[in-house]
């Protein structure tokens, strides 16, 4: 920092000679910005005004008048009045939304994290595994969804064979029964809301292998890239591996965590499996909902903005960063 | 179990005047394999090795249990959904279901035209990210913060919240009005001004904006800028993976006199082969199954896309008993035609994917 503020001083000291040369910060510095340029020209001229649009339509009632063309009339907080106070639902949506969210991420986490950890181990059929879990990633996105969505066959197909594959809709098809483990566990004491959050997560084991492909791959690459010294040192103390896990793997990995729960936040509230996104998708396509579609989707941001905001805020107090000399 | 703790004897004789012949009373075999194999340590070994195969095998039969279900009904007759006995293994197996599909939905036109957008998506987004993300992690000027932030804005809004204004701003293409001004279309909200400014029309346009709808243009725009989809995770990923390229490279071709961005093609591209191929199949794959952007852009059916071939060819039409199982066996079978080029794709590239994500030195800093 020093350097630079004395690199700039002699620059602008050397000014009253013939040529004005560059410093070597300044024309890197320049570059960097040729480089991020097409970013930049891209947001100024496409994205900031559809956001601003967005938000701008978000306070307006909008009418597609026949021949094409459409009008705009200033209606102030209505949408958002409509949304919060009259719509018999959103509320209720986004609750349950938020619900799923609690759910969801947790268990994604802790399956990548833990999926991530074996398929780093050395074993035959290493390569062929980590192909596998992989497959979901490419290819049960955007249109693949939507046909799962509607996908009656797969359910039938397994209801002899009782196997679920988290889309059969009958109960009688889920791995575990519910009712006998929470009998199983409520002698030993555990609380009964962990005994079927477990239950659900293995329940939902296909939806959540789905969705946690980008997240293994992340954690693989932190994985990878811990230093087998620390591992070899811990050995020669005597470490298990339970407590090499503890002790070395989760605070190395620990910024890969955060990095993690902030995708998997944007990422299960981006999906249009979410069912908040799938109520605001039905109020878009209804007549004269475009408008109010768009008001929900802001309020939506903006709540997940706030949990975003909190999430980092508690998990950065508490990640580890590896110092590095540099 | 006394000879595994002595010391074992060994007579030494000398053979030749070079040689010298050492001979060991060794333990016996039964011992040795006894002291190697029944031992807590291996049990635990071998007991870890089946509970992982076990858990990894079952995992990998969830993943792939949903294509089994597909691939076997779409090899089913229509008998076959109603016959009782009949769950995965068809009984009557036909490519009645196939053949509709890949004659009469389209299939060819379809893959072509995705193909076509898909491939130069790809290309354009995996090279633009690749400059985005080399530019902010290599060149520490003012503002690489802040439009580090921007890029992760785009990543946090979700494209449903921008459906209507996207759509708005390709059918009515514009920038920040100067085209419609040069037109002859501008709207200021005063009249007398607006009438002055309808005189000029330096550029050809019926209606305030180029309409960029039905054509490839909009998701061209949004891949040259960095804005498509989850564009802002293969910045990330990349601006992550450059932080851990050595700057000694870049630094000794400079002192050589190449310059910055010759450098960047000549010396950091090569390097970054594999996690470009990683950015590429996602983004190449996101494209191809990708139904949000290609419903939203193409209104018309002029330009058939992939998610056009889901649908019900018109001789498999019926309305007896077993209709809904047996359409729903031909909306998976429209699926599966519609990902198997990607499946061949991901077959030869998988091992790009893994090298490309571990060779990034990701750190989250």
């Amino acid at each position: 920092m020093t350097n630079e503020a004395k690199l700039q001083n002699t620059v602008s000291a050397a000014k009253p000679q013939k040529r004005k040369i560059a410093s070597l910060d300044k024309r890197k510095a320049r570059a960097g910005w040729i480089f991020v340029l097409p970013f930049l020209i891209g947001f100024l001229i496409v994205y900031l005004p559809i956001i601003f649009n967005s938000l701008k339509m978000s306070f307006y009632n909008l009418q597609i008048v026949t021949g094409g063309g459409f009008t705009l009339e200033w209606v102030g907080l209505e949408n958002y009045e409509y949304a919060l106070l009259k719509d018999p639902s959103f509320v209720q949506t986004l609750i349950t939304g938020m619900k799923e969210l609690a759910f969801d991420v947790p268990a994604i986490l802790l399956f990548s994290l833990f999926m991530a950890v074996l398929l780093n181990q050395k074993m035959a059929g290493r390569a062929a595994f980590r192909a596998i879990f992989f497959i979901p990633v490419i290819l049960s996105t955007g249109i693949m969804e939507s046909v799962e969505g509607q996908n009656i066959l797969g359910s039938y197909m397994e209801e002899a064979s009782g196997i679920d594959d988290g889309s059969g809709q009958s109960a009688a098809s889920e791995i575990v029964s519910v009712m006998d483990i929470e009998r199983l566990f409520a002698s030993m004491k555990i609380g009964t809301e962990l005994v079927e959050y477990v239950v659900q997560m293995i329940n939902n084991i296909y939806d959540i292998v789905n969705r946690s492909g980008v997240q293994m791959l992340i954690f693989l690459a932190g994985l990878q890239s811990i230093s087998p010294a620390i591992y070899e040192a811990c050995r020669i103390d005597g470490a298990t591996a339970w407590e090499t896990f503890w002790k070395i793997t989760f605070p190395m990995i620990s910024p890969m965590i955060l990095v993690n729960a902030i995708y998997t936040i944007i990422d299960s509230f981006t999906t249009d499996s979410n069912s908040v996104m799938r109520y605001i998708n039905s109020v878009y396509q209804s007549t004269d909902g475009q408008v109010r579609s768009s008001a929900m989707a802001w309020m939506y941001f903006l709540l997940v903005m706030l949990i975003l905001a909190i999430v980092a805020g508690i998990f950065s107090a508490y990640v580890f960063y590896q110092k590095r000399d540099s | 179990m006394d000879n595994t703790t002595s010391a074992p004897k060994a007579t030494i004789t000398k053979e030749t005047k070079n040689k010298i012949v050492a001979d060991f009373e060794r333990t016996p075999l039964k011992e040795r394999l006894k002291a190697k194999f029944l031992n807590l340590y291996f049990f635990q070994q071998i007991a870890w090795y089946i509970f992982r195969l076990i858990l990894l095998i079952g995992i990998s039969y969830v993943v792939l249990y949903p294509f089994f279900t597909k691939i076997a009904g779409s090899f089913m007759s229509p008998e076959d959904f109603v016959d009782v006995t009949v769950r995965l293994i068809p009984k009557h197996p036909t490519l009645d279901i196939y053949k509709a599909v890949l004659t009469e939905l389209k299939y060819g036109k379809a893959f072509l035209n995705t193909f076509i957008i898909s491939f130069s998506c790809g290309v354009l987004q995996t090279f633009v990210c690749c400059l985005i993300g080399y530019g902010l992690a290599k060149f520490k000027f003012w503002g690489n913060k802040l439009v580090m932030m921007l890029v992760i804005l785009t990543m946090i809004v979700p494209h449903q919240t921008l459906q209507l204004s996207m759509f708005m701003q390709f059918r009515y293409f514009d920038i920040w009005g100067i085209l419609s001004l040069l037109s002859g279309h501008a709207s200021t909200g005063i009249a007398a001004l607006d009438a002055v400014l309808a005189n000029i029309k330096i550029l050809p346009m019926e209606d305030a904006g180029f309409a960029l709808t039905n054509t490839y243009a909009p998701l061209l725009i949004l891949s040259a800028t960095g804005l498509a989809f989850k564009n802002g995770l293969y910045i990330f990923l990349l601006r992550q993976f450059f932080n851990g390229v050595p700057d000694a490279l870049e630094e000794s071709a400079y002192i050589d006199g190449s310059g910055t961005f010759y450098t960047f093609l000549v010396i950091i591209l090569p390097l970054s082969v594999p996690m470009m191929v990683t950015v590429f199949l996602f983004a190449f794959c996101w494209q191809w199954t990708d139904d949000f952007y290609t419903n939203l852009f193409f209104t018309t059916s002029k330009i058939v896309l992939m998610p056009d071939v889901v649908d019900i060819p018109t001789s498999l039409k019926t309305d007896y008993a077993g209709q809904n199982m047996y359409y729903a066996a031909i909306r998976n079978t429209c699926g599966l035609c519609i990902i198997a080029p990607l499946v061949i794709l991901y077959i030869f590239c998988q091992n790009f994917l893994v090298q490309g994500i571990e060779r990034s030195g990701l750190t989250a800093e």
